[in-house]
């Protein structure tokens, strides 16, 4: 096989016949042989052909089947991913709600003590005994705990995503 | 007479040629960027066991996918059996297919018809 190709035979045979045309003289009977051999190849490549291009079609349609197979695999898997992500945040969320109620709690009963203890007595010195001025300040730090929340909540929220992303983008990174 | 051993990859199917049981096994994937280098040793090397008369090849060809260019080598590879076979050696092939590939099972089919050789086309079970 020293003609590196697929149809190597196939072109000798053609070769052959070329060459066959070159000559300047031929009997009837080897014009006879030659257009015989030349029909029986024909006939061979036409078998070739016709079976290598089913074969061939067939497969292109197992292998669409397969790209359709994976196509839908990725959907179901973004599906699977968005509804992880999604799970994720909930969590995300629930956690730092958690963590931001109990962080301004402490804020408030940090707060009160204070009130009571440094603030209280300067109302008293100043206001003497108007009760009024020691109740609304008591009423605005109550007033304030739940914007507070919100904003600690938030805030940290933001900082969780961005630390989640910074993560995303090392693991895509390595 | 050597066996002809070929590691199977992601492109080119496994291939293990025993000349001395007649056992010729194909399987696996055949994609290769060059067909013909893939092939022509295979075909260089039945030439080279016909001259050695067997009495009896079995080929089993266990192929997932091939492309077209492979399909002409495996026509050709089956064209080097039907001599054997015309030489008088007991020639079978064994074409297996995964139970749920009906396309593979179809080109058994095919290659069964267009080469004339004794086939069994079986279901590969687990």
């Amino acid at each position: 096989m020293s003609n590196q190709s697929i149809y190597h035979r196939e072109l000798e045979n053609l070769e052959q016949s070329k060459q066959f045309l070159k000559r300047n003289e031929y009997s009837k009977m080897e014009l006879q042989l030659e257009f015989k051999k030349l029909v029986e190849h024909y006939e061979e490549l036409i078998d070739q052909v016709k079976i290598i291009t089913k074969i061939s079609d067939r497969l292109q349609g197992k292998l669409n089947k397969t790209n359709e197979a994976l196509e839908l695999s990725n959907v179901q898997l973004a599906e699977l991913n968005n509804q992880l992500n999604q799970t994720i945040d909930e969590l995300t969320e629930a956690r730092i709600g958690r963590r931001a109620a109990t962080l301004v709690m402490i804020m408030a009963i940090g707060l009160f003590i204070i009130s009571e203890v440094a603030i209280e007595p300067m109302i008293d010195d100043y206001f003497g005994d108007n009760y009024f001025v020691g109740l609304s300040l008591k009423l605005i730090v109550a007033i304030l705990i739940k914007p507070g929340e919100e904003f600690t909540n938030k805030y940290m929220l933001r900082k969780a995503r961005k630390k989640q992303l910074a993560q995303a983008k090392l693991r895509m990174g390595s | 007479m050597n066996n002809l051993r070929i590691d199977g990859s992601k492109q080119t199917p496994e291939i293990d040629f025993n000349g001395q049981t007649g056992i010729l096994k194909i399987s696996g994937r055949s994609i290769p960027e060059n067909t013909f280098e893939f092939f022509n040793p295979i075909l260089l090397w039945l030439d080279t066991y016909s001259a050695e008369k067997p009495a009896k090849v079995v080929a089993k060809v266990k192929l997932e996918y091939f492309n077209t260019s492979s399909s002409k080598y495996i026509l050709e590879v089956l064209k080097r059996l039907k001599s054997f076979l015309n030489d008088g050696c007991d020639v079978n092939v064994e074409w297996y297919y995964e139970e749920d590939d009906e396309e593979m099972m179809e080109t058994g089919e095919d290659y069964q018809d267009v080469s004339g050789l004794p086939f069994e086309i079986k279901p590969i079970e687990d």
